[in-house]
C-alpha cells in the first residue's frame, strides 16, 4: 500500500513557480497512483479564481492543469475557508470543486496522511 | 498521530508561522530552524505567540540557527543540534517542511 500524501499549496499563482510545482507534484503523484490530497492554503487559494489572463504576463494558465487533477486520480481537492474569507472569495465561485474546510477541520485533515509536504 | 512542522522563513517577512500555529494539533512539534528562529526574538508578537502555545505542543530551535544570531532559547523552546533534529523526525509520524 503506497504512503498517502498531503500537499499543501499556499502560494499565489504568477509570482513564482511554487503554484506550477505544488500542481505538478499532485499530477505526477496522481500519475502514479499514489493517494494524494491537495490543500489550498493562505495566498494559494488564488490559483483557483475564475477568469485569469496569465498571458497577459506572458504565463502559462494554471487552468488546465486544475482541471486535470480529477482525471489523474486526485480528487481529495480542500480549501481553507478562513484563506478564502480573509481574501473575500467564495468557494462557489472557484474553479475546482475543492471543499471548504475550517482550521479545526484542517487539523483533523493533516491526521489523515502519512505525509505533509507544504510548497 | 502528530506532525513536526518545521519553518525555516523570518516571521517578520513571512506569514508561515502564522499559518502554521492555526493547523497545529495536539501533540505536534514546531521546530525553528534558519531565519524561522528570529521568532524567538524577545519582547516580539511572536514569541509571545509561541509562549502561549498548549504545553502538549513541543517546541524546538536548532541551536546553530541561535548561535550563528546570538539568540538564546527561552525556557518555552528546547535547543536541538543537527543529530537530535533528524532524531525528532523519526520520533513523529510526519514531518510538514513548510518549504
Amino acid at each position: 500500500m503506497s504512503k498517502s500524501m498531503l500537499i499543501i499549496s499556499r502560494q499565489a499563482p504568477w509570482a513564482g513557480p511554487a503554484a506550477r510545482e505544488a500542481l505538478d507534484i499532485a499530477l505526477a503523484g496522481g500519475a502514479f497512483d499514489l493517494p494524494l490530497g491537495l490543500l489550498f492554503l493562505d495566498d494559494g487559494v488564488f490559483q483557483l479564481v475564475a477568469g485569469q489572463q496569465p498571458a497577459a504576463l506572458q504565463q502559462k494558465d494554471l487552468g488546465a492543469n486544475l482541471q486535470a487533477l480529477p482525471m489523474f486520480g486526485v480528487e481529495e481537492l480542500y480549501v481553507s475557508s478562513r484563506s478564502l474569507a480573509e481574501r473575500g472569495l467564495d468557494a462557489a465561485q472557484l474553479v475546482l470543486p475543492a471543499q471548504p474546510l475550517d482550521d479545526t477541520a484542517l487539523t483533523l485533515l493533516l491526521d489523515r496522511f502519512d505525509q505533509v509536504v507544504t510548497i | 498521530m502528530a506532525t513536526l512542522h518545521v519553518l525555516s522563513h523570518s516571521p517578520f517577512s513571512d506569514s508561515r508561522l502564522t499559518s502554521c500555529l492555526r493547523l497545529l494539533g495536539p501533540g505536534d512539534g514546531l521546530l525553528l530552524t534558519g531565519d524561522a528562529v528570529y521568532a524567538l526574538q524577545p519582547h516580539t508578537v511572536q514569541l509571545q505567540a509561541l509562549e502561549l502555545l498548549p504545553t502538549g505542543i513541543a517546541l524546538y530551535a536548532l541551536e546553530e540557527d541561535l548561535l550563528a544570531r546570538a539568540l538564546v532559547a527561552p525556557e518555552r523552546a528546547q535547543a536541538v543540534d543537527y543529530p537530535a533534529f533528524v532524531e525528532l523526525c523519526g520520533r513523529y509520524q510526519r514531518v510538514n517542511s513548510w518549504l
